[in-house]
């Protein structure tokens, strides 16, 4: 068992194991341009090691929000949904949008759902959830403190080692 | 698979903040006692400082199901495994106030304790002095009367003091918070370290949380603590009038029968009411039929504010650095609303989770989101007002059509705030904005309404028609079943709640072990 953090796991190429390339990439594509960085610390492989693990380890934050498990379902669909609202609005991929035309359906899919984005979790609580997982896994890390210049102060220092590759 | 366990004295299900107390006193006091936990073991070195391990912490039990307009939050507000919520709960803890326990005399609305705070006061006052309470009685000008702190208040932070200003400038006063961790070492427990880690579990026993304390005194007194048993019915004998045990279920699939003369449901206030409700036809204890109902949750009223100044955010403890009870007392004179709230104020903060500064503006994203958390980490500042949910009857847990695992009917939770309620919240979050404003913040905005606490659901009471236990937590029912916890309170007063958990707590333990020929 080897021991990597979701930017190593990134690193190299790990397998996905709950989601598929193209999700990966498309959570990959969105949580970026919601919170930058969040794909070079590896966000997909983030959410792709909660997702696999069982309940109790899982530690993504929607884990708060009144969703019950397994959560592989709410990811999957939302993105397909994502994907759809995009290629309604722009008739083009999301990997194709430019800056602006991404932050102009950021900016609509925090308030309501676009037009096409159905059979989904609503696309404000996706927002919500890919933005504070973005953010936990680029910000809640003690090499990001070190970059906000927050001292960590840790009792006990977290492994970061969210990934366990076998 | 099935098994009997040995006859036991007491079998208390849920080794939180009441179980944990309980059992401590009962054991002290010579009786046998068995903890069961629904979750797993966790121990001090499990506390990692992590607000994504601390996650880890919340409540990974069966599903609870919530609806209504303002859900209870299940998850977030409760634990899971050895300490239960009160593990990495912040140690907030106020006293609530004379006014709060006689609410319906004084004001012919909500609900009446069948005790007044004279009653409680004692039990407060013991508790301090065991676990170590930091504050300052002089300058906490709204308490009710009772001893001083036994420690000194916790530091002020350069949060605090930005804040306070706004108080002072819009002539409201602050105090220092009450907290249940020591300002400096206090019994053989070290003094606070003030890097914020509360929520993530306080591993250094600085902090009053059941790891600290009560249950390896629990321990060492021979109370022995099951892990991963999960309680699914009480037992009662034939007249359904004596409680004589418990049947829980073991990680392997075991059914075990533990039998016992006394039984103390201290699940917190989802669970206690579930157990309750699938152990008999119409629920065990339940002639008022109010078992589940009365659940409340405070609302939070948050205020988030920028500052010019360096705040240093990241400093302090979790729960907070100052207090303000101005809008406490009198609760039929608020401008609006009715109830009391309190702020807490200068919670130490982290960049992410739920109660992070990342999280305090969703609106952000993007650069600007980037630029946001550079400049929150040195300049960002907040308070949360805690404030009071009227008691309703119809906010209750039911029992669900879906069954878990072990074939019981899992908890559904209706929660709707009472509209006095929320404009209450309004209110205060309102008032925040305006002290922010006094403070010179630079920017200043609000949370959503978020739920805080979980109290209710085995409401104490005179009258066993009106409420499902007497005010030490025994049901009117069935004279050797108890229930401990916050589900005891009839109203939720405006204060965090694990103060008067543990005076409860304690008083209940002294009835029992007075009482405990005549019980048994
Ligand atoms: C993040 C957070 C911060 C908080 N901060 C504060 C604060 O600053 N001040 C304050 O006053 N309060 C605070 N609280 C609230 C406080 O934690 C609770 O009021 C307190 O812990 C309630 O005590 P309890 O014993 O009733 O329940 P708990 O402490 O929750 O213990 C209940 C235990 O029962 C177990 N259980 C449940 N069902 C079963 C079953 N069927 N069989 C066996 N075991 C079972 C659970 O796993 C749990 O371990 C906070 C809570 C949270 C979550
Ligand atoms: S801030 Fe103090 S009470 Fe909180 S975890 Fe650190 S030492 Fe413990």
């Amino acid at each position: 068992m080897v021991n990597l953090t979701p930017a190593q796991a990134k690193e190299r190429k790990i397998p996905f194991q709950a989601l598929n390339k193209d999700q990966a990439a498309l959570i990959d594509h969105l949580g970026d341009a919601i919170v930058p960085g969040a794909k070079k610390v590896g966000l997909s492989h983030y959410i792709d090691h909660q997702l696999s693990a069982k309940h109790a380890d899982n530690l993504l934050i929607l884990r708060y929000l009144r969703v019950n498990p397994p959560f592989d379902g709410f990811y999957a669909s939302s993105l397909t949904a994502f994907e759809r609202a995009v290629t309604r609005k722009y008739n083009k991929n999301p990997s194709e949008l430019t800056e602006s035309e991404m932050t102009d359906f950021i900016t609509i899919m925090m308030q309501k759902n676009p037009e096409g984005w159905n059979d989904a979790p609503p696309a404000p609580f996706f927002y919500f959830v890919l933005r504070s997982d973005a953010i936990d896994v680029t910000y809640g890390t003690m090499a990001a403190f070190d970059s906000l210049d927050i001292p960590y102060m840790a009792h006990i220092d977290p492994t970061q080692t969210w990934e366990n590759i076998p | 698979m099935s098994a009997f366990a040995e006859k036991t004295d007491v079998v208390i299900v849920g080794s939180g903040a009441a179980g944990s107390l309980m059992a401590a006193k009962l054991s002290k006091a010579g009786k046998k006692v068995i903890i069961l936990e629904a979750g797993p073991e966790r121990t001090l070195n499990d506390l990692i400082s992590s607000q994504i391990n601390a996650r880890r912490l919340k409540w990974s039990g069966e599903p609870v199901q919530e609806k209504g307009a303002q859900p209870i939050g299940n998850v977030f507000n409760s634990g899971y495994g050895t300490g239960g919520s009160a593990l990495h709960h912040y140690g907030v803890w106020p006293r609530l106030h004379t006014e709060d326990f006689n609410v319906k005399s004084l004001h012919g609305r909500s609900l009446d304790w069948p005790i007044t705070y004279d009653d409680l006061r004692p039990y407060y006052d013991k508790i301090q002095q065991e676990v170590g309470i930091s504050g300052d009685k002089a300058s906490e000008i709204w308490r009710p009367e009772g001893d001083d702190y036994p420690l000194p208040p916790v530091p002020i932070f350069q949060q605090s003091e930005i804040i306070a200003k706004g108080f002072k400038n819009l002539g409201k006063r602050t105090s220092p918070l009450p907290l249940a961790l020591n300002s400096r070492d206090y019994k053989g427990r070290p003094g606070c370290l003030w890097d914020g880690w509360c929520d993530a579990g306080c591993p250094t026993k600085a902090l009053v949380n059941p790891l600290a304390l009560y249950l390896p005194e629990a321990k060492k007194m021979g109370a022995r603590v099951i892990h991963d048993a999960t309680a699914t019915r009480i037992l009662t004998d034939n007249s359904g009038k004596k409680a004589v045990g418990v049947k829980y279920h073991t990680k392997e699939g075991i059914e075990v029968t533990q039998m016992a003369d006394l039984v103390i449901l201290a699940a917190f206030a989802v669970q206690n009411p579930r157990l309750l409700l699938n152990s008999a036809d119409g629920g065990l204890a339940n002639r008022s039929g109010l078992v589940g109902s009365y659940i409340m949750s405070h609302a939070a009223a948050t205020v988030f504010g920028l500052f010019d100044q360096e705040t240093e955010p990241y400093m302090g403890a979790t729960g907070g650095q100052l207090l303000n009870q101005d809008s406490y007392d009198h609760k039929d004179q608020r401008d609006s609303g009715f109830g009391s709230y309190q702020w807490m104020i200068a919670q130490a903060v982290k960049p992410n989770d739920l109660l992070g500064f990342g999280g305090s503006n969703p609106a952000l994203f993007g650069k600007k989101l980037t630029e946001f958390m550079k400049r929150a980490a040195q300049h960002f500042g907040g308070m949360t007002g805690c404030v009071e949910d009227l008691p309703l009857r119809e906010n209750r847990v039911t029992l669900s059509a879906d069954k878990d695992k072990f074939g019981m009917a899992l908890a559904s939770v209706a929660h709707t705030a009472h509209a006095d309620s929320l404009a209450l919240w309004q209110a205060a979050k309102a008032e925040g904005v305006e002290i922010f404003k006094a403070a010179d913040a630079v920017q200043v905005w609000n949370g959503p309404l978020g739920p805080m606490h979980i109290m209710g659901g085995t409401i104490m009471g005179d009258d066993g028609e009106k409420s499902v236990t007497n005010s030490y937590g025994q049901c009117h029912d069935i004279d050797n079943l108890f229930i401990a916890g916050s589900g005891l309170f009839p109203t939720s007063g405006g204060v965090n709640p694990t103060f008067t958990v543990h005076a409860l707590s304690l008083r209940s333990s002294e009835y029992i072990v007075k009482n405990w020929s005549s019980l048994t």
